[in-house]
């Protein structure tokens, strides 16, 4: 059935106003969709009741990775594939594998967290970003909530955002 | 944090709104170039080819161009590779530390920092590729790999190697933590893009970034993480850079002090010519507001800091030769003072350590002309550093049988040119296609740092 | 060795018969077929392939270069593929000798090694020996016999030849020094058959005046035996008996050995110097005395006073008293001490040499040291009878003359004339087998052959005969001298049949008859062998009958500047000036390659306000009596002040692309004075500064050792037999606990080598700097020539160099750079150390050079990226690079061993031409070790010590380098150096051994034993000098 609204987007211009709003219009059990803005706005998860990302761990992970196989390598390599007397060294001279170690260990864990990242939040070269106005990267910010995700009705729900200070009510139609 | 507003200068000067910095930023990108810049560019080609006239004929006949000899095996081609790394190091440098310190005046220059240091070590690597006897096989014969003539692997002993790993990651690694922080301005164009072409490439670059407040607290995360790990691998990419001396035997090379001594000088560098180019940047694209002299100063003041941290290494190590009771050790640094090389060495001393003391009179470092000057005479000291650890000690070591002297031909001033013009033409490619400010970042302290528009 | 399932290889091996196992270490079983016998095509056509080298050099010789292997119908038996041949041979050039043998790889001479059986040349070579080899493969020498400049065959040039000396008139055959008995018949036949045809020799250093004088007071016009090994005391006045004598390779084995120091033997002799010019025997001068040559007369003759008041002889009257007259006294009460002793003098002057000649007769040295029945051969020229031919020649006198391998023009001081009388000449032949300015002006020219291509006898020493042997086919249309006489002469023998009958008739007879059964084993013996000495005749010992009161010493007028010519060690006379190995080889002391100059004392260069820079310097124009040359300054440490040296061997005109242009001709400024040719010049010497900026490639610019103990360890022999250890040095490294030796601090287990440990042993006593041994490097291991350029920019390639050290009279700071102005002089051979802590192993990125389990440090050239980090991190800088493409490439073609086809000839088989962008190094001669253990293995044996040694080793006269197996414990080097077995690593347990940088712990497997003088307690001020740092 065309010309159906999906969504109702509070239009925000200032951060506080919009932490603000946030806070009172969860209160008032309004499901918020998602919050979109041009620059990250501090404390905006807790309002928004995110959990804290795991990428830390994950960056570790991988960075135990890097350190194993560095480590790994050389010694198979020095030590055990083909053993050869370097300027009258062991032929595992522990201290000279630190370095690369550590690059290696530097390497995986960067990498990895990135590369997680990317995925988790569905970023690649070729993605189409689901943009409900254009200003977001500008300087507004956005409150999207889904019309299907909430019981309140519309009139209510816009009556609402612009209460708690949005500057425009629009709709989005998909 | 929040106070920090209060008490400090504003960081944005000139009232500017959220939208301004889009807007000042962005237009940037979008208009066409500006005819100072055209002029740049057409300068940095110009060099780029007298370079790369030199390095065909270098690969070409062999490194017999240069004027290195059985004594003096290296000269200006690791100089300039130290050179050039150590200028990389500001970028990752300034972004990085100053984000784990929360010192938020690094907003407006990281960006331009960090990209700088990119295109550093890409000029730094030209050099070892270029040095070695037969490039076409060093540049993959330097990597573990297995191949067809049976087990024939690298030299984990050698500091060369170490090298190879630690600028390939930190490479790779600055080249990472610069692209997270251009994705979000890169959507800002890609939404103000008129035309086709742009909004496909930026779309592109920019991965589809929705400012979502999910993915800006992932985005948050992974900055900071990669900070945390940028911050060893900077300090850790100078120290190795420092073992290819630190590990050798030659008098004048053999000294446990350069792994400090090569980060400090390495920052020291890096910050002189992050101002250089901040400084041009900063006129030609008329972004006083974003880069104030506050930013200016602070920065003039890490650098009488490193500069001095130099310093003191720079009498240590005489100090430590003449404690040492070591005869070679002790020849190698009264060689350096007073040997035929002096001038090389006090040319050093007065552009490292005695100019930046300049510095402490506040009118000086808040002074733009004379900051100018004086991060390029830094610059030329730290070449001079790096020449005189380099060739003063090779050129007399232990056997004065095998005693030689080293004269530059015109292809080592060529392939040095070659970096230089890469240098210049890569960044100004970046001035001009991306944006030179964070805008992301800056839009967040707008509010809280930023100077209050004036009431009318 | 676990035992693992065993395969057999056949049924031979499972029941193991006798010829099996007779046969299963050898590498061609004889039950396979070879060819000839049976059939088995494939192993027929793999030797077939194998053995195109041989045919390859006879190719060689035509215009293009042969693409093709042409393989042999039927392998020659004495040619194995990869197996090297040694024939015993003699080596000329000029008139200089050695008794050699020659390395051939598939029938190419590669290289020439000392032979160690004959007791004239002493088993040693020189630099001109070792680099003649590729002379043979020099594509400039002459291809075929001319006649007015075109190429003719060699019967119409008989013909011709044949017309000129039956025209009757009168027609000169001049030579060198001849001593072939077999060329000196033929050409007693020649003379003997047309009495229009006379016999002139000359010596381009000539000996006349002391032959005239061994003639006047012993009736034999000839150089007597001098042996310097038993000798205490050794006077030498401007005679160079280690860098420039007749058979030097012999000279410097006694001297040697009687410096040498061990255990038992607690004694060596003591060497006094009086010359000008800093020369090689002077170098290795316990004292050395800086005089003016016009000097000369006034010390001798006030030595023999001093002697012979002591002696009660008569003394000579108007003597002036020398300068120094304080070192004369000592030497002369050193010489009474003495049992034994020398005396000996450049100078080519009767008179003086008859002095010489009645001191040594009152120190008795004619029952001693010098034996007159033992005549050395080598010199015989007759100044008197050459300057009459070239009268004649100008007079017309004489219209024809035949130039035996010898060229005046060039290397006598009438060359000039020589021209002129030539244009006037109606006949006038040359044989000398180079392009040279003699031949270029004769009508014709009769190319002799190369002495590698030749058949021939010598008798260097009367009573001890060489022979010489082809160890290849000739490769152009040349033809030996001996023939050619004999051609001329019509004889119908070839010269190999008359050197034979000969011997047959002359040789055999004396020889031990039981000891053979006919003449044509022999024959073959002294093929073999090379050398054959007659049964001596009893030497007497004759009394010289000389009247000192007769003598008329010649007055010399003291000029106030004073020239000396003198022959350097490399290029030597000249006459191989044509090879880039004897060009580009350092200079024993100045270091210098590619040029000459005038050696004058740094005090002098600064009056006369010379500019001297880093290898730069101007030239200035040194003139006498009408000739003039520009000529660049060098400033000689110990050149005595107010003369100047220029060396002869240089500024060829039409030697060929190498030399050419390459110095000034010195030969024009040897005087004739009295009727000799005197090489000093006393007055009329005039220099004035042209001021052109010039610069001389030197491989070492600096002068000092920097008074670095760990690197030059020497002290004086009082010292020595009190403490065997003086003059050591011995670094301590400060440890938590307390300070260590160098070698008890590692991080480190170490590792063993089971099997072989390769060392090198240096006696720095022994070492008198000669250089030879960077030659023989050289040609072992096909080290390139990079050209003076190159040299300028310190890329020379050398393997080994010998560091040359002056004293210096400061002890601190940057005058410690500066030497003295008559310093005393240490010779340091440096090579790879074959560190077994190698520092450069460490810092390669690929792994390029690794250690051995036989202690070798390897460079693996093919995986070298050329980083030069490991030259970098050499404490020794041995390594050298490969700047650019050396070998096919115009740009190198002075290179001649690497850029034309012929040249290629001479590349050593078992060793890579390196290429562009890779390091290299000295390996320890690490294909002769490998060769020697194939060997070994192939006869079930462990290697024997000294059945292989490195190409230095093997090629020093003075035997100073000893290579071997440490863990031999019978090896010499063992024995010498008293290693004693570690857990890991040997130890030398020697008092003189020591490493060189041995703080820096790298543990090299090259051993250097200190240096000892042999000079009093209380030192002369220059000692003093030396002193305060040893």
């Amino acid at each position: 059935m065309s010309g159906k609204t999906d969504y109702i987007l509070g239009v925000f211009d200032d951060e506080d106003i919009l932490l603000s709003a946030i806070k009172s219009v969860r209160n008032d059990g309004l499901k918020i969709h998602e919050v979109y803005s041009p620059f990250p706005v501090h404390g905006i998860d807790d309002f928004l009741g995110y959990k804290r990302s795991r990428l830390s761990i994950v960056a570790f992970m991988f960075g135990l990775l890097g350190t194993t196989l560095a480590l790994a390598m050389q010694i198979g390599m020095m030590g055990v594939d083909w053993p050869m007397i370097i300027g009258g060294k062991d032929f595992i001279p522990f201290p000279s594998f630190i370095p690369v170690t550590f690059e290696l260990t530097v390497l995986f864990a960067s990498f990895g967290m990135v590369g997680t990242f990317f995925v988790i939040s569905n970023l690649k070269p070729w993605g189409k970003a689901k943009i409900f106005d254009k200003r977001i990267t500008d300087d507004k910010h956005i409150m999207a909530i889904d019309l299907s995700k909430n019981d309140m009705d519309y009139a209510s729900i816009s009556k609402l955002l612009s209460a708690n200070g949005a500057t425009e009510v629009n709709d989005k139609t998909l | 944090m929040t106070s920090e507003s209060v008490i400090r200068e504003p960081l944005v000067t000139g009232g500017k709104t959220v939208h301004d910095v889009t807007e000042d930023i962005s237009s940037r990108v979008e208009e066409k170039p500006a005819k100072l810049w055209l002029i740049a560019m057409a300068l940095s080609l110009g060099m780029l080819t007298v370079g790369v006239y030199c390095v065909a004929t270098l690969l070409w006949e062999g490194i017999g161009m240069w004027g290195l000899n059985k004594t003096v095996g290296w000269a200006w081609d690791i100089t300039n590779f130290v050179w050039w790394v150590g200028i990389g190091h500001a970028g990752t440098l300034i972004s990085a530390v100053l984000l784990l310190f929360r010192q938020r005046w690094r907003m407006s220059i990281n960006r331009a920092a960090e990209a700088m240091t990119i295109f550093a070590v890409i000029c730094a690597l030209q050099f070892p590729i270029l040095h070695m006897g037969r490039p076409w096989l060093g540049f993959y014969w330097a990597l573990p790999l297995p191949n067809t003539f049976g087990s024939l692997w690298v030299n984990f002993n050698s500091p060369l190697l170490w090298d190879v790993f630690a600028i390939s990651t930190y490479f790779s690694v600055s080249l990472v933590f610069w692209f997270i922080g251009l994705i979000p301005d890169f959507a800002t164009i890609r939404d103000r893009a008129t035309n086709k072409v742009s909004a496909t490439i930026y779309g592109i670059l920019s991965f589809g970034w929705d400012g979502a407040a999910r993915t800006w607290s992932r985005y948050e995360t992974v900055a900071l993480v990669l900070a945390g790990l940028a911050t060893p691998l900077v300090l850790s990419v100078h120290t190795i850079v420092s073992f290819d001396f630190a590990t050798s035997v030659i008098p004048g090379w053999h000294t446990t002090i350069f792994p400090p001594y090569f980060v400090a000088g390495a920052i020291f560098s890096g910050f002189a010519m992050v101002l250089t180019l901040l400084l041009i940047t900063r006129k030609v694209y008329k972004l006083e507001d974003y880069i104030t002299i506050q930013h200016i100063e602070l920065m003039n003041i890490v650098i009488i800091i490193t500069g001095s941290i130099v310093g003191v290494a720079y009498i240590t190590e005489l100090f430590i030769a003449w404690y040492s009771g070591v005869e070679a050790e002790q020849y190698a640094f009264l060689n350096r003072v007073s040997g035929p090389y002096w001038w090389a060495y006090a040319s050093m001393m007065t552009c490292n350590v005695l100019s930046p003391q300049l510095f402490w009179f506040r009118k000086i470092r808040t002074n733009l002309a004379a900051t100018f000057v004086l991060s390029i005479v830094v610059n030329i000291g730290m070449w001079f550093e790096r020449f005189v650890i380099i060739v003063t000690s090779l050129h007399r070591d232990f056997l004065p049988s095998s005693w030689a002297m080293f004269y530059p031909t015109r292809y080592d001033v060529g392939v040095y040119l070659f970096t230089f013009g890469l240098f210049f033409t890569t960044f100004f490619l970046f001035a001009k296609f991306f944006p030179v400010i964070n805008m992301a970042e800056v839009k967040s302290i707008i509010k809280s740092t930023g100077e209050k528009k004036v009431a009318e | 060795m676990k035992e693992t399932k065993k395969y057999w290889k056949g049924l031979e091996q499972l029941n193991n018969t006798e010829d099996f196992q007779k046969y299963s270490n050898k590498e061609f079983p004889e039950y396979l077929p070879t060819i000839g016998e049976g059939e088995e095509p494939s192993r027929r056509d793999f030797l077939k392939l194998m053995g195109f080298g041989v045919a390859a050099v006879s190719l060689a010789a035509c215009e293009t270069p042969i693409k093709k292997a042409i393989p042999y119908v039927k392998k020659p038996d004495t040619v194995d593929p990869t197996i090297p041949n040694y024939y015993a041979s003699s080596y000329i050039s000029g008139n200089d000798y050695c008794s050699v043998v020659v390395k051939t790889r598939e029938g190419r001479p590669i290289k020439i090694e000392g032979n160690k059986l004959s007791a004239v040349s002493g088993g040693g070579t020189t630099p001109q020996v070792e680099a003649s080899v590729l002379s043979l493969y020099d594509e400039n020498r002459l291809k075929y016999p001319q006649i007015g400049g075109k190429k003719t065959t060699w019967d119409d040039l008989d013909k011709e030849v044949s017309k000129a000396l039956a025209s009757g008139s009168k027609i000169t055959l001049v030579s060198y020094s001849i001593f072939s008995p077999s060329t000196k018949a033929a050409i007693d036949d020649l003379m003997a058959k047309y009495s229009n045809v006379d016999l002139v020799t000359y010596d381009p250093i000539s000996f006349s005046g002391t032959l005239d004088a061994y003639e006047v007071a012993f009736g034999k016009r000839a150089l007597p035996s001098i042996d310097f090994s038993t000798a205490e005391t050794i006077v030498s006045f401007g005679a160079d008996f280690l860098g420039a004598w007749p058979n030097r390779t012999l000279s410097n084995k006694q001297f040697a050995a009687s410096r040498k120091l061990g255990d038992i033997k607690k004694t060596m002799s003591r060497l006094y110097a009086f010359e000008s010019n800093l020369s090689l025997t002077g170098a290795n001068a316990d004292y050395r005395v800086l005089i003016k040559p016009s000097e000369e007369i006034a010390y001798l003759s006030s030595l023999y006073n001093e002697l012979a008041s002591k002696k009660g002889a008569p003394s000579i009257g108007g003597t002036t008293k020398p300068a120094n007259s304080e070192k004369l006294k000592k030497a002369a009460t050193d010489l009474l001490k003495s049992k034994s002793s020398v005396v000996v003098s450049g100078t080519n002057d009767k008179d003086v040499q008859l002095l010489v000649i009645a001191i040594n007769d009152l120190l008795g040295n004619y029952s001693t040291t010098i034996d007159t029945s033992k005549a050395v051969n080598l010199r015989s020229g007759n100044d008197a009878e050459f300057n009459a031919f070239v009268d004649g020649l100008n007079s017309g006198a004489v219209t024809g003359a035949i130039f035996m391998n010898c060229n005046p023009v060039y290397d006598h001081a009438r060359g000039m004339d020589i021209v002129s009388g030539l244009s006037k000449a109606s006949f006038s032949l040359s044989t000398s087998l180079f392009p040279d300015e003699t031949g270029s002006l004769t009508k014709m020219q009769a190319p002799e052959h190369h002495y590698l291509e030749s058949w021939n006898d010598f008798e260097p020493v009367t009573g001890a005969l060489s022979m010489s042997q082809p160890s290849i086919s000739k490769i152009f249309d040349t033809r030996q001298l001996g023939s050619s006489i004999l051609a001329w002469s019509d004889s119908e023998v070839d010269y190999y049949d008359f050197l034979r009958i000969n011997w047959e008739t002359k040789v055999f007879p004396t020889a031990n008859q039981s000891e053979y059964y006919n003449f044509d084993a022999f024959w073959d013996n002294c093929l073999h062998d090379g050398v054959y000495t007659l049964p001596s005749t009893e030497s007497t010992s004759v009394k010289p009958s000389i009247n000192v009161a007769s003598l008329n010493l010649p007055k010399s007028k003291a000029g106030d500047l004073e020239l000396v010519v003198y022959q350097n060690n490399t290029v030597a006379d000249g006459t191989m000036a044509n090879n880039p190995w004897l060009q580009e080889m350092p200079e024993p002391l100045t270091k210098a390659t590619w040029d000459n100059y005038l050696t004058v004392s740094p005090k002098q260069v600064e009056e006369w306000g010379i500019e001297i820079g880093d290898m730069s310097t101007q030239t200035v124009n040194l003139t006498i009596d009408g000739k003039s040359v520009e000529v660049p300054v060098m400033p000689q440490p110990g050149q005595a002040y107010g003369t100047i040296g220029l060396a002869i061997g240089y500024g060829r005109t039409s030697a060929g692309k190498v030399a050419d242009g390459v110095g000034v001709n010195a030969y024009q400024f040897i005087k004739n004075a009295n009727g000799y040719s005197s090489l000093a010049t006393t007055d009329g010497v005039k220099v004035e500064k042209v001021g052109n900026p010039y610069r001389i490639g030197q491989t070492q610019t600096t002068h000092t050792y920097m008074g670095r103990e760990t690197i030059i360890q020497e002290s004086i022999l009082s010292k020595y037999k009190k403490d065997p250890q003086a003059g050591r040095n011995f670094p301590r490294i400060a440890t938590s606990e307390g300070f260590k030796k160098p070698n008890a601090v590692s991080l480190w287990s170490g590792h063993e080598y089971p099997n072989h440990h390769w060392g090198l042993m240096v006696d720095l006593n022994s070492c008198t700097g000669c250089g030879t041994c960077t030659i023989a490097c050289q040609t072992e291991n096909n080290i390139p020539v990079v050209g003076k350029q190159e040299v300028l920019n310190r890329r020379e390639m050398h393997w080994i160099r010998i560091d040359r050290y002056y004293s210096t009279d400061a002890t601190e700071g940057n005058a410690m750079e500066i030497a003295s102005e008559n310093p005393e002089v240490t010779f340091q051979p440096m090579m790879c150390q074959q560190c077994n802590n190698a520092p450069c192993e460490t810092v390669c990125p690929v792994a390029a050079t690794t250690h051995s389990s036989e202690g070798l440090n390897q460079m693996t050239y093919n995986r070298c990226i050329g980083t030069r980090y490991c030259a970098n991190n050499c404490p020794y800088k041995v390594r050298r690079f490969n700047w650019f493409k050396y070998h096919d490439n115009k740009q190198f073609d002075k290179n001649s061993s690497m850029n034309n086809d012929l040249g290629k000839m001479v590349l050593n088989p078992d060793v890579t031409v390196r290429a562009r962008g890779v390091m290299e190094k000295c390996t320890f001669c690490v294909q002769r070790i490998q060769a020697g253990k194939l060997e070994a293995k192939r006869e079930n044996r462990r290697p024997v010590d000294g059945e292989f040694t490195s190409a230095c080793a093997s090629s020093c006269p003075s035997e100073a380098l000893v290579f071997g197996d440490m863990k031999n414990p019978n090896s010499q080097i063992s024995q010498r150096l008293k290693i004693k077995q570690g857990d890991k690593m040997v130890e030398a347990e020697e008092a003189r051994a020591y490493h060189v940088l041995e703080e820096l712990r790298v543990m090299p497997n090259v051993w250097y034993l200190t240096k000892i003088r042999n000079k009093d307690e209380n030192p002369t001020k220059e000692a003093e000098a030396a002193n305060a740092h040893a």
